[in-house]
């Protein structure tokens, strides 16, 4: 039994890697570039013969990339928020409630999240348009909380049914009203839930391209996505490779920190002693 | 401190169930009332709705002699245990215990004190700063107690405290339940489906079915008295043993041999509509080896033979295992309570007595037995609707009485 464990272990092993390298590969390709310099750009070497901060240097120079970073940070915040604290109570009715149309609400939510973006998007460039939502934030952020809540209801509901609805009904006994039952008791208990559909939330809108540049047309309202691709270098001429990646590693930055700051409160096992079980 | 009075009682639910229907109980203050009955009687329902946490579809629920229909669990001021206990895990056995009180908005002393006494009664100090998952299940269980006993409310009612609990913590849980509730004097409302509770908890129990109250009393006048069948059927342990007999001239013929009767349940079976067939009632402890009755006691029973399939010595006494032959009685009742013991479909051959004989018996299996039994102690009863026919004025006199 010992010889198959170890040579199931090494099996596993071997397969993690395969995947992490898979997975890292182009990242750190990327980060490669980003210190070259532009006379080695293009040596194929994974590690650069001269490092240089000078691509960093660039982008935060210049005036688009900073405006832009701004720009996203705000936008998927401010989506992400509002999405969750929506998100929360619909999905709380869905998974505490009986009401009439629960299965048509549940039929819609699920409709949007598989609706083809690519469609809406003439549709709301012209609404945005007439409404004088174009290029403006609220221009951005209310397609993603839109696409953002079916997304957020699912997550949300699934982790809601797991608290033990005595709970609940403990708490009114106690003396609370419903809504101090749900912030002092049931949220609490759903925190886990919560960070964790903020994070999916925050990375979808932090991603998205296809509303960013439609949507927008100036730097008022552009996110880092678009600002990219709208990136030239520090003079027209300048191949801008070596700041694109400097940038797209600039940009990973706050998606790490949002998840590691919030995955230290997904404990998992936080309702264990409720109830007997 | 409050009376609770439930006024023709109903629970309608939106898919057209009757869970609990006409439902009158008076329960006094500082009473100990026990609803019991097996699963779907309605036993739940009913506290739910004095709890506040389902409507009542008709009728009037008055709590200290105020309707309370329409308000709010928490206006009610009642507390509840729940079967699961319920307690909030992300907060301490402290935190717990002071939810109802920082609810209620009292000062940090007040509830400081008041947790601290309730955690002394019942023992919990020294786990006063551990969260719910560290406690074990006595625990955890006493801890739910303390969260409904800390803000002193006017009535607790406690679905199914104890059934998540091994035996012999529940053993004794009950009498820390029963002191406890002895010691605070407060309006009790304790819903099981064990009737070993019901009998030893309660100052009244109320045997419920199918959403109706079946008999309300004390534990012993339910256990002497029953008015129906599913009552006798119900309460004790091993349960009533029950035949059937066949009326004929004067005399009730069963497996047993020729029961005679008396002259008031002869009147019952006068009527044209009286039934033909009864079914006979006899408790286990009422049977008796026949060598070890002197003859005073002989004369007030009958007496006969039996094949002992099992004997199991418990010590203090034998229960005794007889097969006699005839028929297994039938009835709507009877096997509703089968079905509640899960015993439905395994119903062994032919019918079996169970009998509770002294230790002294000589009883061995396999043997052919003399047995008697008391006739006095015996119930009829009608199978169509499970009528006690041996009930006088609410008291069981046997087949005999005049």
């Amino acid at each position: 039994m010992a010889d198959t464990t170890t040579r199931a272990k090494v099996r596993w092993g071997l397969l993690d890697v395969a995947v992490v390298v898979f997975a890292l590969t182009p990242v750190l390709w990327i980060m490669s570039l980003s210190f070259k310099t532009p006379a080695t750009l293009t040596d194929g070497k994974f590690i650069p013969r001269e490092w240089t901060l000078e691509n960093y240097r660039t982008i935060f120079a210049t005036d688009q990339f900073v405006r832009a970073l701004v720009n996203s940070i705000g936008i998927a915040l401010i989506a992400t928020v509002i999405a969750v604290v929506l998100g929360a109570m619909a999905a709380y009715a869905i998974s505490r409630l009986d009401f009439p149309g629960k299965r048509v609400l549940i039929g819609v939510s699920l409709l949007i999240a598989m609706f083809p973006q690519v469609s809406l998007v003439s549709p709301l460039f012209e609404i945005e348009r007439q409404l004088g939502l174009f290029d403006t934030w609220p221009g951005l952020i209310l397609p993603y909380i839109t696409f953002a809540l079916p997304l957020a209801i699912y997550t949300l509901s699934a982790f809601f049914k797991q608290i033990p609805w005595d709970l609940e009904k403990a708490a009114k006994m106690d003396g609370a009203t419903q809504g101090q039952a749900f912030r002092r008791v049931i949220a609490p208990l759903a925190a886990p839930g919560l960070f964790t559909t903020a994070i999916l939330v925050f990375i979808f809108c932090w991603n998205d391209f296809l509303f960013a540049i439609s949507l927008t047309s100036t730097e008022r309202s552009r996110t880092v996505p678009v600002a990219l691709s709208f990136f030239t270098g520090a003079s027209q001429f300048e191949d801008p490779t070596g700041a694109i990646c400097a940038a797209a590693v600039v940009i990973t930055v706050p998606i790490i920190l949002f998840v590691l700051f919030f995955q230290r409160r997904i404990v998992s096992g936080l309702t264990s002693g409720a109830v007997k079980g | 401190m409050a009376d609770i009075v439930l006024d023709k009682v109903s629970k309608k639910f939106p898919d057209g169930t009757t869970a609990v229907r006409d439902v009158d109980l008076e329960i006094a203050d500082g009473e100990f009332v026990i609803l019991v009955g097996p699963s779907g009687c309605g036993k739940s329902t009913t506290l739910n709705m004095i709890a506040g946490l389902e409507d009542i579809s008709s009728g009037e629920l008055r709590i200290a002699g105020e309707r309370v229909n329409d308000k709010a669990p928490r206006d009610r001021d009642i507390a509840m245990v729940f079967q699961s206990y319920a307690l909030y895990p992300n907060m301490t056995v402290r935190e717990n215990m002071a939810f109802p009180l920082r609810l209620a908005k009292l000062d940090k002393e007040t509830i400081n004190q008041k947790v601290d006494q309730a955690a002394k009664v019942l023992e919990l100090t020294s786990l006063l700063d551990r969260k719910p998952a560290n406690l074990s299940g006595g625990q955890r269980q006493r801890v739910a107690m303390g969260r409904a006993i800390v803000r002193q409310p006017k009535a607790f009612l406690m679905d199914e405290p104890l059934s998540n609990l091994d035996a012999k913590l529940r053993v004794q849980m009950r009498t820390v339940v029963s002191r406890l509730q002895k010691q605070l004097a407060t309006t009790t409302v304790y819903v099981t489906h064990d009737q070993t509770e019901a009998m030893t908890l309660g100052d009244r129990v109320v045997i419920m079915r199918g959403g109706a109250i079946q008999q309300v009393g004390p534990p012993q006048e339910l256990y002497d008295h029953p008015r129906n069948l599913f009552v006798a059927g119900f309460i004790g342990s091993p349960s009533m043993n029950f035949l059937t007999a066949t009326v004929e001239e004067g005399t009730l013929r069963t497996s047993l041999g020729e029961v005679p009767i008396g002259d008031r349940v002869r009147r019952e079976l006068e009527g044209a509509d009286a039934p033909r067939e009864l079914i006979l009632g006899i408790r286990p402890e009422h049977f008796e080896d026949a060598d070890l009755i002197d003859e005073e006691t002989r004369r007030r029973g009958m007496e006969f033979t039996a094949p002992v399939d099992i004997v199991e010595s418990m010590g203090s006494d034998k229960y005794v295992y007889l097969s006699v032959e005839g028929e297994r009685a039938t009835s709507a009742e009877l096997e509703e309570l089968a079905a509640d013991a899960g015993a439905a479909d395994f119903s062994g051959a032919g019918s079996n007595l169970v009998t509770r004989l002294s230790a002294e018996s000589t009883v061995t299996e396999g043997e052919d037995r003399r047995v008697w039994f008391n006739l006095e102690k015996i119930h009829l009863f009608d199978p169509s609707d499970g009528r006690n026919l041996t009930l006088h004025e609410g008291r069981a006199a046997g087949a005999l009485a005049d």
